[in-house]
């Protein structure tokens, strides 16, 4: 199997400011978010990384994307290192979170072909891909409707449409079907595996079991910024993924507070 | 109870944000400096010497007049070709003329006093104030005849020299802060700018990107809001000015040039401020106190009519000072293709910042 995604010993830091040591009563005035994390994709498969709220996942798939560097430690998307080549790294990815917003005062078919212009696609190419996803996920009716008039749903149809305008070998998903509703995660978890069938790698956080149990050919286990656990679904699930995860969860911090 | 909690959590959230508290007292501090900078520009000058052309000027008026010029002195010159005189006035060589009347006598009330003078000659302006003083001051009721050698219309022109320039300032100031903060802060803010920024396209290309059109729909507010101004002025000074305002071709170009340096100066100054805002309100804030910044720079020009040649490296002043001289009838073209140069050498300083700050983590994803 071609490894197409390669963490190396990511480790990442963030100061804590003296409100958040306040509220956390903690003395200290560093947070490692993530720890020496090490992992591998391989092409065409859909890769999870399951762990609670602020385990690291968003933090891992920000470096991942270039939006952060590490503090140590290097990855490699499509053989290009983040650190070294982060232009690189961000022709061949499409990246999708909550955080990332589009203008509301714009039409679904401007932000595209606006994309598709940042990402370098040509006209012809564009056009081509335009016709094919709007099609695809119904946007062609709202092509010229406002962003901002869009239903959340149809926002979110947009944004991965316009996420993966460049045919990218590797989608970031951060929690892809957190806040729709559920015809919408429905049309995602589809083309998540449609795409997967097209020969695409999809890595995608989640802290959703059934979603990684639909969808993951193999999972990570994040707990507090570290690996705790990697296999294909069924290595990990040993029958049940919830209750591995548990007992994977209590192991490392002696309990469930 | 509730008022005082109510009042308490206003207090608490401008006592515990830095920024509101900086933002809050900075504009004094920064008046206080620039006034200080400009009182001690102003007063501190060198003691003046007015030349003054007087057939026999009466030794009580000497006195009086000495009393009140204070540190600077009076140098009274018989006046022997009234003509040559006058020209000195106009040169700015000599202040003023000064004719007693016949029989006039500084302990009687009557007597007539006529003053040539040059309203826009700062020095001449100065002494014939001086000398109207001075006659105050004898307690005679005198008849003080002035004979201003400038019309209603030079002096209009002064005028305008000097606040036209601050006025184009904020016109271009104003023009460039609506645009400018909503197209980068609320970009931020709304977490848009970061959707770009995960795309291959160079940081330094979304900084121009930005900066440039920017620029171009400032320029365009500028320019309008000047023309008007420019076209208006007259009819409000009640100056006419014939065509093109007396100004020639190149004068218009040189000031069109001035307008065009300092805008994307001020579109990439206000970016870098919303570029390291959290908030448009953030950055609307921290705009304030460079708008502030920039107006009392502004000012200096105004108020301190001869500035030297330096001025040319000060961005938004070397504007201001050119601009100043071009509407005074000088047509300074080395000084002000300077000035335009420095001011888009500042710009590009400016991106090149901004830029960095674009590559920042922590200026962009900072919590």
């Amino acid at each position: 199997m071609e490894e197409i995604v390669r963490a190396e010993g990511l480790k990442k830091t963030f100061t804590l400011s003296k409100k958040q040591q306040r509220i956390e009563r903690t003395g200290e005035t560093r947070r490692v978010a993530v720890d020496s994390l090490t992992f591998s994709a391989y092409r065409g498969e859909i890769y999870g990384l399951l762990g609670p709220n602020g385990a690291g996942k968003t933090t891992t798939l920000r470096i991942l994307s270039t939006l952060i560097k590490p503090d140590a430690g290097d990855a490699f998307l499509c053989g290009n290192s983040v650190v070294r080549d982060p232009g690189k790294v961000r022709d061949c990815i499409g990246f999708l979170t909550s955080d990332l917003k589009l203008e509301g005062f714009f039409t679904p078919d401007y932000l595209f072909d606006f994309f598709g212009a940042m990402h370098g696609v040509e006209k012809q190419t564009l056009a081509r891909r335009k016709r094919e996803l709007f099609s695809r996920f119904g946007i062609d009716q709202f092509a010229g409707v406002r962003v901002r008039d869009l239903s959340t749903g149809m926002l979110q149809k947009v944004s991965l449409v316009v996420s993966i305008v460049h045919d990218p070998e590797v989608v970031v998903f951060d929690e892809p079907t957190n806040g729709l509703d559920v015809i919408t995660a429905k049309v995602v978890t589809d083309f998540l595996q449609e795409l997967k069938g097209m020969g695409k790698s999809i890595l995608l956080s989640t802290h959703i079991f059934s979603l990684v149990e639909k969808l993951c050919d193999r999972v990570g286990i994040i707990i507090d910024g570290r690996l705790a656990a990697e296999g294909t679904r069924a290595e990990i699930a040993q029958g049940n993924l919830e209750e591995t995860f548990f007992r994977i969860y209590r192991e490392k911090k002696g309990g469930i507070a | 109870m509730k008022l005082a909690a109510l009042m308490r959590k206003e207090f608490h959230r401008f006592f515990h944000d830095p920024r509101l508290i900086v933002t809050m007292l900075l504009p004094g501090l920064l008046i206080f400096l620039l006034y200080s900078i400009i009182g001690s520009a102003v007063n501190g000058k060198e003691a003046k010497t007015y030349r003054v052309y007087c057939d026999e000027a009466p030794p009580l008026v000497v006195a009086a007049v000495g009393a009140i010029a204070r540190e600077n002195t009076v140098e009274w010159l018989p006046l022997e070709d009234e003509e040559a005189a006058t020209a000195e006035i106009r040169e700015k060589k000599a202040a003023a003329i000064v004719k007693f009347g016949t029989g006039f006598d500084p302990l009687l009330e009557g007597g007539n006093v006529e003053i040539v003078y040059d309203p826009v000659n700062e020095d001449s302006l100065s002494f014939y104030s001086t000398l109207t003083a001075a006659l105050n001051e004898l307690g005679r009721r005198f008849t003080v005849s002035p004979a201003p050698l400038s019309g209603v219309e030079a002096v209009g022109r002064s005028v305008m020299q000097s606040v036209l320039p601050l006025i184009v300032v904020c016109f271009i100031f104003s023009a460039c802060m609506s645009v400018t903060l909503e197209s980068v802060a609320g970009e931020k803010e709304r977490g848009t700018l970061s959707t770009v920024l995960v795309t291959s396209v160079k940081r330094s290309h979304i900084a121009l990107g930005k900066i440039l059109p920017l620029s171009c729909i400032s320029m365009l507010g500028a320019l309008s809001s000047f023309l008007g101004t420019a076209l208006s002025m007259p009819k409000l000074m009640g100056v006419s000015m014939g065509f093109l305002g007396g100004y020639s071709a190149w004068s218009y170009v040189l000031l069109c040039l001035l307008i065009l340096s300092a805008v994307p100066l001020v579109v990439s100054l206000i970016a870098l401020v919303s570029t390291l805002s959290r908030s448009v309100k953030e950055a609307s804030a921290y705009t304030g106190v460079v708008m502030i910044l920039v107006m009392v720079v502004s000012l200096v020009s105004a108020f301190v009519p001869t500035i030297g040649d330096w001025a040319v490296a000060l961005p938004i002043l070397n504007a201001t000072v050119q601009m100043q001289g071009i509407l005074g009838g000088r047509l300074p073209v080395w000084q002000s293709l300077v000035s335009v140069g420095a001011n888009l050498l500042y710009t590009a300083l400016l991106v090149v910042v901004i830029t960095k700050l674009l590559s920042s983590e922590r200026v962009m994803f900072g919590k």
